[in-house]
């Protein structure tokens, strides 16, 4: 199993490296950065049937769009045809999500601080239905710095929310500088316990530290995973750099990432 | 109105299930026969209006139908990117109901007031916005919003305001013929409906006897029943408790231009800029010349000119 997630990952990635080559779009580090936590819930943990009882993800980081597009179509969940019009003139998926252009995208989002509290709201409408499904949400690190995520980190535990995980992209690269630099980010995992959430830290490319994160119960308490991560995960040249926030994907990058992603 | 609002929405919990109302920490009293019926479809998410519209938008998307209350600015500025992205291009049938319009809460200060809300409603796509001027209008509104499937924005003024309808027997998104007349017609929304009542009857003394047509729904704006309602006039005045410049009288004037029709528009309302009076709402009324007397003043005046 871990070896077959691996092997998904990598296709993921030569996925995205291909879409940020052909849209000439950013955030390809961004989206290189969360591959093996998508990996594990959408391979491993996600239940997906049947599709209207489901759980849901929420990519809260939306400028990540990429990773959950390549994600979507390897699931099966989108048609592999749809990545073509990845932000193409008259094309089928923009860089940030609109929840009405593919199965799957759970909800429109691209500004930072939405996705998160959107998914509490569902959490907290699965529990008032009696409904056994579960919310996952995936922010970033400098996404934490939105005011919104601290507001709903108050309300997620009060509510008792166990059925909603966050997880948070931990790479320590936002777009213009490290999260740790730019404020008082850390202790980040004791300021989420005082805020009344079971918090774990764990390596965020280690697909079974993830597995056993995400199934951990923590009744009565919403959990944050917090994920370290490596921006670029997965390309030497674009790992821990900062350029890969925004810089464009040429033909001779793709060649070179794709040779290093062909290697097992 | 409040009430009124409120009531129907609570009545209509007694028979639906999908209701659900989230204050954001407002309403002292108004929710709490509700909240000991219902208290399992009542959520008060605190001083916190970021989280309040996403984590409705979220509990909108489970099939809740939901009723979100507070004070306009809390419904709409401090949350607006939350508004936008979360409910209005998600396309949520979530209704913000908004308390204090325009200068109601005189004089408590230019951040309780809410002179630019529908300014601010009319750059939000798929929006449907009321301005009721009286409980009628408000239960029907509310009514509205029940079986709406866009997001709806109700702005109220506060509680006991009496009634101005006679019947409760109209279409709520259509302009409302309050008073026939001659010549000139008022048209208006909101709580500043009793005060043209009562300039209409001053400019009775006169001779003068506008029409009086009450605009409950804002947005979209019905340009063509309107028109239809202006023929043969000579001149039309909005007289509305919002800033001028971007209140009904100003999206009266755009479908003017397209029309061009024979009468004359003024538009009365409050002018943009800061309010630092400080004036019960009487009080800021005639100031900004929206009340009673110096709406009647301001059609005397050019009526006989």
């Amino acid at each position: 199993m871990e070896l077959k997630k691996s092997q998904i990952s990598k296709e993921i990635r030569k996925t995205i490296i291909e879409l940020a080559n052909k849209s000439k779009s950013p955030h390809v580090g961004s989206s290189l950065s969360c591959v093996d936590i998508l990996t594990v819930l959408y391979f491993d943990v996600l239940n997906l049937q049947p599709w209207e009882n489901r759980d849901i993800f929420i990519l809260s980081k939306a400028h990540a769009a990429m990773s959950l597009y390549s994600t979507l179509a390897r699931r099966g969940i989108i048609d592999e045809k749809l990545l073509n019009g990845y932000y193409q003139n008259e094309g089928t998926l923009p860089a940030h999500l609109d929840r009405f252009t593919a199965k799957g995208v759970e909800v429109s989002a691209g500004s930072l601080g939405h996705g998160f509290n959107m998914g509490l709201g569902m959490a907290f409408g699965f529990k008032k239905k009696k409904q056994d499904r579960k919310v996952y949400t995936l922010i970033g690190d400098g996404e934490s710095q939105e005011g919104s995520i601290w507001e709903g980190a108050l309300f997620g535990s009060k509510l008792g929310l166990d059925n909603f995980t966050a997880i948070m992209d931990y790479n320590n690269l936002q777009g213009y500088g490290r999260a740790r630099e730019l404020c008082s980010f850390e202790p980040v995992k004791s300021k989420w316990q005082a805020f009344g959430w079971h918090a774990v830290e764990i390596g965020g490319h280690d697909f079974n530290a993830l597995k056993d994160a995400f199934c951990e119960y923590t009744q009565g308490k919403p959990k944050i995973i917090i994920a370290h991560t490596t921006k670029g995960k997965g390309v030497s040249f674009m790992q821990d750099q900062l350029i890969w926030h925004y810089y464009i994907v040429t033909d001779e990058h793709k060649k070179k990432a794709l040779l290093e992603l062909s290697d097992i | 109105m409040r009430n009124t609002f409120i009531n129907t929405i609570i009545d209509a919990c007694k028979i639906r299930e999908d209701v659900f109302i989230i204050s954001g920490d407002a309403g002292l009293g108004v929710f709490d026969e509700f909240k000991n019926t219902f208290s399992d479809k009542f959520l008060n998410l605190g001083v916190a209006e970021q989280n309040m519209i996403s984590f409705t938008a979220g509990l909108s998307m489970t099939g809740f139908k939901v009723y979100v209350y507070n004070i306009i600015p809390f419904v709409l500025y401090r949350c607006y990117e939350q508004v936008r992205n979360d409910i209005c291009y998600q396309e949520l049938p979530v209704t913000l109901v908004g308390i204090g319009s325009g200068i109601t809460y005189s004089p408590q200060g230019m951040t309780h007031y809410s002179v630019e809300d529908i300014g601010i409603a009319q750059s939000l796509p798929n929006m449907k916005v009321f301005s009721p001027t009286d409980p009628i209008e408000a239960k029907l509104a509310a009514k509205f919003s029940l079986s709406s499937g866009s997001p709806v924005y109700v702005r109220l003024a506060k509680r006991g305001e009496p009634n101005i309808h006679k019947n409760e027997t109209f279409d709520i998104t259509e302009p409302q013929l309050i008073e026939d007349g001659e010549d000139i017609a008022i048209i208006f929304h909101g709580s500043i409906g009793l005060e043209v009542l009562k300039a209409r009857e001053i400019l009775k003394k006169d001779g003068i006897l506008p029409k009086l047509i009450s605009m409950p729904m804002v947005m979209p704006i019905n340009g063509e029943k309107l028109f239809l309602m202006l023929r043969n006039l000579k001149w039309v005045i909005t007289v509305e408790e919002h800033f001028i410049n971007s209140g009904i009288g100003s999206m009266l004037s755009r479908e003017y231009v397209k029309a061009n029709p024979d009468w004359k528009l003024s538009t009365l309302g409050i002018p943009d800029g800061f309010i630092h009076a400080i004036k019960d709402l009487d009080g800021m009324r005639e100031y900004f010349g929206i009340s009673a007397t110096r709406i009647a003043e301001y059609i005397r005046k050019k009526a006989t000119v």
